[in-house]
């Protein structure tokens, strides 16, 4: 997906290092901007992030109070960390200056969220393969990543030649995927 | 340690290690996680835990009848504490063992495979196994050899592991009357019977001069008073050999019979543990205080990186590898006449159709990149991280293995080369 959009609604606010956009619920980076000094891998903090706001998502709604304007805000040695859901689909991820004012940059950020959300495209946005999700999963999360392909392939007698496509995957062997994953990583289900 | 370290030997110029006369190779923690979890990729956890508790038994009732005959331990009371002095000598942990000619039990503190998969991946994943199929083989063999009963007539279950989160490990040993019928003996013996020649390589003066010094050096190492040996940054173990290769190749073999369109996928992980061998254990050591006394510290020069590599391998018991050719930055050919996987294949199944040495072949892999892709001068930390950049996705060199004894070659040969 072009950032341009990004760019031009990111590149005028104040203290702003990075911002970044993550499709839910794969938290996958969907764009990003950031200055030039910032060095940031903004694909692994867009999952990263991702994983929090659905944690923090479940946590809410299992408390009973969650609310779709949820916002997360993280101070750290040297950054404000806001994470904002803009809708089902998406979430705003902002990395101001630590030394920014709070209330300037709620402000800013209020009128970003006004302007991206406007920006973000009307589309439906389609179900991956499960088989994908599952192996994108596991490749964030089991032990020895750059061997999970193998491990899983071994596990569940489909090759890694299969793997590559994941979408054409028959449904006995999703459930012979997802068993494996369960196992391999000491589930008892995956919430994909 | 007094009474066991006279009776290591090595059989000379094949650089393999015995005790009384029982083959064994030094591996950390790395290589041995990763090579009990391919077995169980392979063989789903039943199996693979059946094949690693079959193998360890095998292998340590082996080794000690030999130390019991050796050093004279003929009543039980003698037989037992043998048995509890050697697991933790040789950094395996501590094992309680409470027995009778009908089982008994045996409690774990600190054994290697809970205690180090606890601490390598217990905050990452949840295990649904127990991890310590080598120590319940241990303990079966121990109650074999305290209670002189037949071999193989004594089962052990872990009922509780560390890796499970379980405060502590726990079998339960049980006497099924069954005694398992015994496989061609592979030790000093055979091996002699087995290996040819020896062979001569580049640089060879140098690594002679260094494995002879690691050797020395290894003797004064045996675990702490948790059992464990803590060193170069890995847990270490004295392992013995065929507990190894009875695993590894059952586990082939089983691909080989089950699914052998996969079977390229699981040599590739057989392979892998020994990348992670010569990652973490070589590549600690060379950055090691204790290798820059006694060698000096890296200099970068990838000759010398490779030279030390089979002066490590040599040290540990691996073979008497050699640098046979290398064209820098282009080419290398390692070359050993045998190495420890060579003499169990050829004892325990005859002549193979195709190279059997997958951590020679893993090893010369990881020995290619760590010496051209590595800064030894700045003194890298050896992460995960850090392994995932170099080994995670297309590897710049590649390795294939084109000698092999078991299929009636002359010499082990894996020739690496650049991408």
């Amino acid at each position: 997906m072009s950032s341009q959009f990004l760019d031009r609604i990111a590149e005028d606010v104040p203290s702003l290092r990075t911002a970044f956009i993550t499709a839910m619920p794969d938290c996958l980076l969907f764009a990003s901007w950031q200055t030039k000094e910032s060095e940031v891998d903004v694909e692994e903090v867009a999952a990263y992030f991702g994983d929090l706001v659905r944690s923090n998502r479940q946590g809410l709604k299992a408390l009973k109070t969650w609310s779709s304007e949820m916002q997360v805000t993280i101070e750290s040695a040297d950054s404000l960390i806001i994470l904002r859901e803009l809708n089902a689909d998406f979430v705003l991820g902002t990395i101001f200056e630590r030394s920014a004012p709070l209330g300037m940059v709620r402000l800013h950020l209020k009128r970003m969220v006004e302007r991206v959300t406007a920006q973000l495209p009307k589309v439906t946005i389609a179900e991956r393969p499960r088989g994908a999700r599952i192996l994108e999963f596991l490749e964030r999360y089991a032990p020895d990543p750059h061997a999970i392909l193998l491990r899983i392939s071994l596990r569940t007698g489909i090759t890694p030649e299969e793997f590559q496509t994941p979408e054409k995957l028959s449904a006995e062997q999703i459930v012979r995927l997802e068993e494996a994953a369960c196992k391999l990583l000491g589930l008892k289900q995956l919430n994909l | 340690m007094d009474r066991l370290n006279p009776l290591r030997s090595v059989l000379t110029g094949h650089d393999l290690t015995f005790l009384a006369g029982v083959p064994f190779v030094y591996h950390c923690h790395h290589y041995n996680l990763f090579h009990d979890q391919t077995l169980d990729d392979a063989l789903g956890e039943e199996l693979g835990a059946q094949v690693r508790f079959r193998a360890a038994r095998s292998a340590c009732s082996e080794l000690l009848r030999a130390l019991g005959s050796v050093l004279g331990a003929s009543t039980p009371p003698e037989r037992a504490e043998l048995a509890s002095l050697l697991l933790p000598w040789m950094g395996h942990g501590r094992i309680a063992l409470s027995t009778s000619n009908t089982g008994g039990e045996a409690t774990g503190t600190h054994l290697h495979y809970g205690f180090s998969w606890r601490e390598k991946y217990g905050e990452r994943v949840r295990r649904e196994a127990p991890a310590d199929s080598f120590a319940a083989g241990f303990a079966a063999a121990a109650c074999e050899f305290i209670e002189g009963l037949p071999g193989g007539e004594i089962v052990a279950t872990e009922d509780q592991c560390i890796a499970l989160r379980d405060p502590g490990c726990h079998f339960t040993l049980r006497r099924t009357g069954r005694a398992e019928t015994s496989a061609p003996v592979v030790d000093l013996a055979a091996t002699e019977g087995l290996v040819g020649a020896t062979l001569e390589g580049l640089d060879e003066a140098r690594i002679a001069a260094i494995a002879a010094g690691l050797r020395d050096f290894v003797k004064g190492v045996a675990g702490d008073e948790r059992g464990v040996i803590a060193a170069f940054g890995v847990f270490v173990t004295m392992h013995l050999s065929n507990y190894y290769n009875e695993t590894i190749y059952e586990a082939i073999h089983h691909v080989e019979r089950s699914q052998p369109a996969l079977l390229p996928v699981a040599e590739t992980l057989f392979r892998e543990a020994g990348v992670q061998c010569v990652f973490n254990t070589f590549g600690n050591m060379l950055l090691s205080p204790e290798w820059e006394g006694l060698v000096g510290a890296p200099s970068g020069d990838p000759f010398e990186l490779l030279s030390s590599c089979c002066a490590i391998a040599r040290g540990l018991g691996f073979g008497h590898w050699i640098l046979h050719e290398y064209d820098p930055g282009k080419r290398l050919v390692l070359r050993a006449p045998v190495d420890y996987e060579v003499p169990f294949y050829l004892r325990r199944y005859g002549r193979s159709g195709k190279p059997r040495c997958y951590v020679l072949q893993g090893a010369a892999l990881a020995m290619a990149v760590l010496a051209h892709q590595v800064r030894w001068r700045e003194s890298p930390r050896l992460t995960e991280e850090f392994y995932l950049s170099l080994f995670r996705g297309k590897v710049a060199w590649a390795a294939e293995q084109t000698l092999c004894p078991t299929r009636g070659d002359a010499c082990c040969e894996v020739v690496v080369s650049a991408r």
